[in-house]
């Protein structure tokens, strides 16, 4: 607990995942509180049901997640202190208590912070399905005992199980990663491609057209993260920039390759899957426009459904990428600091900073974009005529601006912070 | 009827001076807690000198390696590497002072983990975009006693390896002054003696100018004469140390402080 108090901005990563994952949570499951008032007709209560299960279900699934990544960097960075405890005579018992009891800290208070956002939220979710016509005008928002139990059990269960996990990742180290691994991720991608393209067993009309294509997308992009640090290898084998930052660059990517397979991950993750449910959306919003019909009310729940799924997956993996990327590159304080007493300019190492997360950027652009054509290619062959939409262009461009601004912009920025400090301290520091 | 009008070049006269500090003055902290870390220290050293700078714990002795090297800069006074004044400008201008003109050995070697001995040992060259000669890069490490090496990382060597690895690194750039900071301060005897051994054969060999900072007398013994350093300010100076002599100074050193300027 005191060492909460110590260092507030250590948890702040922490905080925001859990305060937007209570947030979103409360904020759908208050659609449960307003369905189960008296005098909602089926159909409003059926939309508003289905909204809070799905988003409810995935957001879980993310505050699970981002927590776990926050908290792992969190842990990671605090080795030495824990370290130090064990040696002043703390059991693994007592640290455990300790990490753990500070998660549920952070996202109890998370989950407090959250509750008024959610509630206005809720009233703002509710007005766009009633805006669509999804739910009938006389429906009042309410925000009762669901949103709030919910929100708070599920973030605090989040939370503690990832600091669980994050303390066992990191005491465990780089042991077993192997073959479990290597296993999971090929079964994602056979899984994937099955997906991909039992696609074409569905006709062009069929309503759960969307769903193969879009697990697929998804399973293949889980397998491709999880391949992260080897195909971040292959491709740096074939990497020769000139120039001494992106000398450098490639030689500690090549080293850290692991390491940055955290981050890697989450761009290939973002980059596919908001890629392929925004375009497929897209594409299926204009054919059904094309064919002058009106969309049914389970269309029009899908299409509000796959926006905020991505939105949400949207912040979420920002904030992980964001986290985990200001966290490596503030570990590396000392490493540039060497390199600057080197006869590195401060602009050489940012010039290496950028190179490293260009080539990751790339990298992950490219694995999660090839991910999502898989899942988009299938769907319009089937949907429409074309091979490729015309409408993943826009889509595409947005995400990839977005993963890159979001890569580069908190890697150089973070770096430029960590120069400030003279080269001198900074070596002495951590030494 | 002619005479040659070039005068001897500079860096080649006989008394020409590596470094030249002039009323160096440097605090820290802010007006009430300002510490004079150096205060109005004069030195100048001739090329082709080993000279060692002892004092006790803050004496200023890290303080004055940071000034001298362009690590830092002076409140006051002026430094000159080389005959080049060292003046104001960010780090990336100072960086490119130091660049060729200065070599650094650490305490903590300072050498990137991602990079072999080889890529460490070339890497001011590359930094400096100056061409990288691998036949003698690797002369050097051979010469520090790590031609067998080449390929290694820092962390497979040895704390000695690492910081000869660091001295060979110093020498590939061919700078005029190479600063050392309790460069055997991590290192068991052997390999200390081996690190000054380097360092001395650096002077001898190379003509290379060496500065080095320590607390230990028998490293200091190594010098061809050693400054000692008290509260900021220069407190005698002692030539062809012994570590006896060395020992014996630095204990007194105290009551020197006032007769020593």
């Amino acid at each position: 607990m005191r060492s909460v108090r110590q260092r507030p901005g250590r948890f702040l990563a922490t905080l925001l995942s859990a305060f937007l994952g209570a947030a979103i949570i409360m904020t759908f499951n208050s659609m449960h509180d307003t369905a189960g008032e008296p005098g909602v007709d089926a159909v409003s209560s059926e939309t508003l049901g289905t909204a809070a299960g799905v988003v409810g279900g995935y957001g879980t699934l993310l505050v699970f997640f981002a927590v776990a990544s926050t908290l792992t960097v969190n842990v990671r960075q605090r080795a030495a202190e824990l370290e130090l405890l064990r040696c002043a005579g703390a059991t693994p018992a007592q640290l455990k208590r300790m990490v753990v009891g500070e998660a549920v800290v952070v996202a109890l208070v998370g989950a407090a912070l959250a509750i008024v956002p959610a509630m206005l939220g809720g009233r703002l979710l509710l007005e766009v399905f009633q805006d669509s016509g999804q739910v009938a005008e006389s429906v009042d928002h309410s925000f009762g005992v669901i949103a709030l139990m919910s929100g708070i059990h599920v973030t605090l269960l989040a939370s503690a199980g990832a600091a669980f996990l994050a303390l066992r990742r990191v005491r465990r180290g780089r042991q077993r990663h192997g073959r479990a691994r290597s296993f999971l991720a090929w079964g994602a991608l056979a899984a994937g491609a099955v997906a991909a393209c039992s696609t074409f067993a569905f006709s062009a009309t069929d309503g759960a057209l969307m769903a193969p294509p879009a697990y697929g997308a998804i399973l293949l992009s889980v397998g491709l993260a999880l391949m992260a640090p080897r195909l971040l290898k292959g491709v740096l084998g074939r990497l020769a920039p000139g120039g001494a930052s992106g000398w450098l660059a490639v030689r500690n990517l090549r080293r850290r390759a692991g390491e940055l397979a955290g981050i890697l991950m989450s761009l290939i993750l973002f980059t596919a899957v908001s890629t392929a449910t925004l375009t497929m959306q897209a594409v299926e919003s204009d054919a059904v426009a094309a064919s002058g019909q009106v969309k049914s009310v389970d269309a029009k729940n899908l299409e509000t459904l796959n926006f905020t799924v991505v939105g949400i997956i949207v912040v979420f993996v920002c904030v992980m990428l964001v986290n985990s990327l200001y966290a490596a590159t503030t570990y590396r304080a000392r490493e540039f600091g060497q390199q600057r007493l080197a006869g590195a300019t401060p602009g050489q190492v940012l010039g290496v900073v950028g190179a490293e997360g260009l080539v990751l950027t790339v990298v992950g652009l490219l694995f999660g974009t090839l991910a999502a054509l898989a899942g988009i290619v299938p769907f319009t062959l089937v949907r429409g005529d074309a091979v490729l939409p015309e409408q993943m262009a826009g889509v595409w461009a947005a995400v990839a601006s977005i993963g890159a601004a979001a890569t580069l912009g908190t890697s150089l920025a973070t770096a430029r912070r960590v120069l400030r400090t003279p080269a001198v301290r900074a070596v002495a520091a951590t030494a | 009827m002619f005479r040659n009008g070039a005068r001897p070049d500079h860096a080649t006269g006989p008394a020409a001076e590596a470094l030249r500090l002039v009323k160096v003055t440097k605090s820290y902290g802010t007006a009430d807690s300002a510490v004079t870390a150096l205060d109005g220290v004069t030195l100048g050293l001739a090329q082709g000198t080993f000279t060692a700078v002892m004092g006790p714990s803050g004496s200023g002795k890290s303080t004055l390696l940071q000034c001298a090297a362009g690590l830092d800069r002076p409140d006051s006074g002026i430094v000159r590497v080389d005959g080049t004044e060292l003046t104001g400008g960010g780090e990336a201008e100072l960086t490119k002072f130091r660049r060729g003109r200065i070599g650094f050995v650490f305490q903590q070697y300072n050498l990137l983990e991602t990079l072999t001995v080889a890529q460490n040992t070339v890497l001011p060259l590359k930094l400096a975009g100056r061409r990288v000669d691998r036949r003698r890069a690797r002369e050097i490490l051979t010469a520090v006693g790590l031609g067998d090496r080449l390929g290694h990382r820092p962390d497979q060597l040895s704390g000695g390896q690492r910081q000869r690895v660091a001295i060979a690194r110093a020498l590939v750039t061919e700078p005029r002054v190479i600063f050392a900071d309790e460069p055997t301060g991590a290192l068991d005897t052997r390999s200390a003696r081996e690190v000054l051994t380097l360092l001395q054969q650096a002077v001898r060999v190379h003509g290379r100018t060496v500065v080095m900072v320590t607390h230990d007398p028998v490293a200091a013994s190594y010098a061809d004469s050693v400054l000692f350093l008290a509260d900021g300010r220069l407190a005698g100076r002692l030539d062809a140390p012994t570590a006896d002599a060395v020992a014996e100074r630095l204990a007194h050193l105290g009551d020197s402080v006032t007769a020593g300027v």
